[in-house]
């Protein structure tokens, strides 16, 4: 009995110590966490040479080639961040942004140009 | 008596069933006399999935077969296909693969800690629990770039070196302070006594039979612990926790337990890292990779137990089969031996228990 209401007490007292700890919670839409350097957001492509390797490893299929374009997905795309990792040009790059909600479905579909430099065998 | 006969739907809206999991459990009075878990609320279809995907396409999903614990899969996945293709790891990445190893592993556990202690209705620990699992998940972020679908080992070593082991320090030097804080909030409180000790009592010998592992294994009195016999944990040591209580208090007090040893390991793996600076990647061609022909198996004492990957190969680009063998699944199983004849009120304090993650059992 006696060891009930030690434990009890005990039990209060470490919750009621965390009153006066600082708060570790972040007010979100004010106040933004620092992202780390290779944080995996939007994909960005610059100078692409279209090897198509990142058709080869997207597990999604969220790539596709138009003529003299490349189109990215945002809402197949799951974050693995492999196409900008093996991508030999390394043209792929995932950004920083990360709030991509949207009320038009279509700016999800990420469209840029694809160099006109020859095709390189890789 | 056949009035106070009922068939009852534990989920799977229900909050203690964390959303996919439904339990139909028939009712007399009070008491449980059956029990029937329905599973198949999060199927992905990661089995078939693989047949159709190159391997390094698979290789970003194998994390989301236990969320909780994604390193364990992409560890499991790369072994199964390191051993096919006889790669040898090099000092420094399998020191790097264990300290993640066990970090996740302690965030796994301080969830569970959280979430088993949220079900019973104490709300404080949870807010805790995540505070300390914040750190390291942060950790993962920064290394590999996302919190919890890391994608960070690759076939025969890691995406990049890790440069900065500063983190890791401070967690391993806040978070003993702060286990103390949960055992005195939590292991010796008296309700939290009164509604797990002596519930769902399971022996060794059913254990065995429904084929569970883990911690639940060894809080049954059975000594099995994969790592004492893992490669990947050579030379470090550390030992099992083997407990004799075998109900639910049991089960959460061995959770904390292990969570102090893989303290220990990470500490460890920390100093091997310092040791061993060389990094050295095999070098593979990821990008149309085909393993030999062949049946390559690979396993790993994954936070809900024993956890497997079997491949088998015709030697094109995607395997012919593969398997996962998760611990959660048959785990889900032995809750209809190990809830019949309970009270209702005990079931969620039971089932928390076990630790199941749905995504694991689901697939």
């Amino acid at each position: 009995m006696l060891k009930n209401i030690k434990y009890t007490f005990l039990s209060l007292f470490t919750v009621f110590k965390h009153l006066f700890i600082k708060s570790v919670t972040l007010e979100y839409p004010e106040k933004k966490s620092n992202l780390p350097e290779n944080f995996r957001g939007k994909a960005v492509v610059d100078g692409c040479v279209k090897c198509y390797t990142c058709l080869k490893v997207c597990p999604a299929n969220a790539i596709i080639f138009k003529d003299e374009q490349i189109e990215i997905d945002m809402k197949k795309c799951i974050f693995c961040g492999n196409c900008a990792y093996y991508c030999p040009k390394k043209a792929i790059r995932m950004s920083h942004e990360y709030e991509l909600a949207t009320d038009n479905k279509h700016d999800l579909k990420l469209l840029y140009d694809v160099s006109n430099e020859v095709k390189e065998n890789v | 008596m056949n009035n106070s006969r009922l068939k009852l739907n534990l989920g799977p809206q229900h909050p203690s069933t964390h959303g996919v999991l439904r339990l139909v459990l028939d009712l007399n009075g009070e008491k449980i006399t059956a029990c029937e878990p329905d599973v198949g609320y999060l199927h992905r279809g990661m089995e078939k999935m693989a047949e159709k995907l190159s391997y390094i396409q698979y290789l970003p999903l194998v994390d989301r077969i236990d969320y909780l614990a994604g390193f364990f899969y992409s560890e499991l996945f790369c072994r199964s296909i390191e051993n096919a293709l006889e790669i040898e790891l090099s000092n420094r990445i399998k020191a790097i693969r264990v300290m993640l190893l066990e970090l996740n592993r302690i965030a796994s556990h301080l969830l569970w800690i959280g979430a088993f202690l949220m079900d019973l209705g104490a709300v404080s620990p949870f807010f805790y629990a995540f505070r300390e699992r914040e750190l390291i998940l942060q950790y993962f972020e920064k290394i590999s770039g996302q919190r919890m679908m890391n994608n960070y080992f690759v076939f025969g070593g890691l995406r990049h070196d890790i440069f900065d082991l500063d983190d890791v320090e401070e967690i391993l030097r806040i978070l003993p302070e702060k286990i103390i804080d949960y055992e005195n909030i939590i292991t010796e409180n008296p309700i939290f006594i009164q509604r797990t000790a002596q519930k769902g009592i399971l022996e060794a010998s059913d254990a065995i039979n429904y084929g569970i592992t883990g911690v639940n294994l060894r809080t049954s009195g059975f000594n099995f612990d994969l790592r004492k016999t893992d490669k990947l944990y050579d030379g470090y040591e550390f030992d099992t926790v083997v407990l004799e209580n075998k109900d639910s208090w049991g089960r959460y007090k061995a959770r904390v337990l292990e969570i102090k040893e893989s303290i220990k390991i990470v500490a460890q793996a920390v100093a091997n890292i310092k040791t061993n600076t060389i990094y050295e990647a095999t070098k593979i061609k990821p990008v149309n990779l085909t393993i030999p022909e062949g049946e390559y198996c690979s396993e790993i004492e994954a936070p809900r137990g024993l956890a497997s990957c079997f491949i088998i190969s015709d030697g094109n680009k995607a395997p012919y089969r593969l398997k996962w063998r998760t611990g959660s699944y048959y785990a889900v199983n032995l809750l209809r031996k190990l809830l019949v004849g309970t009270y209702i009120n005990d079931a969620i304090a039971i089932a928390g228990s076990l630790d199941i993650i749905l995504p694991e059992v689901d697939k």
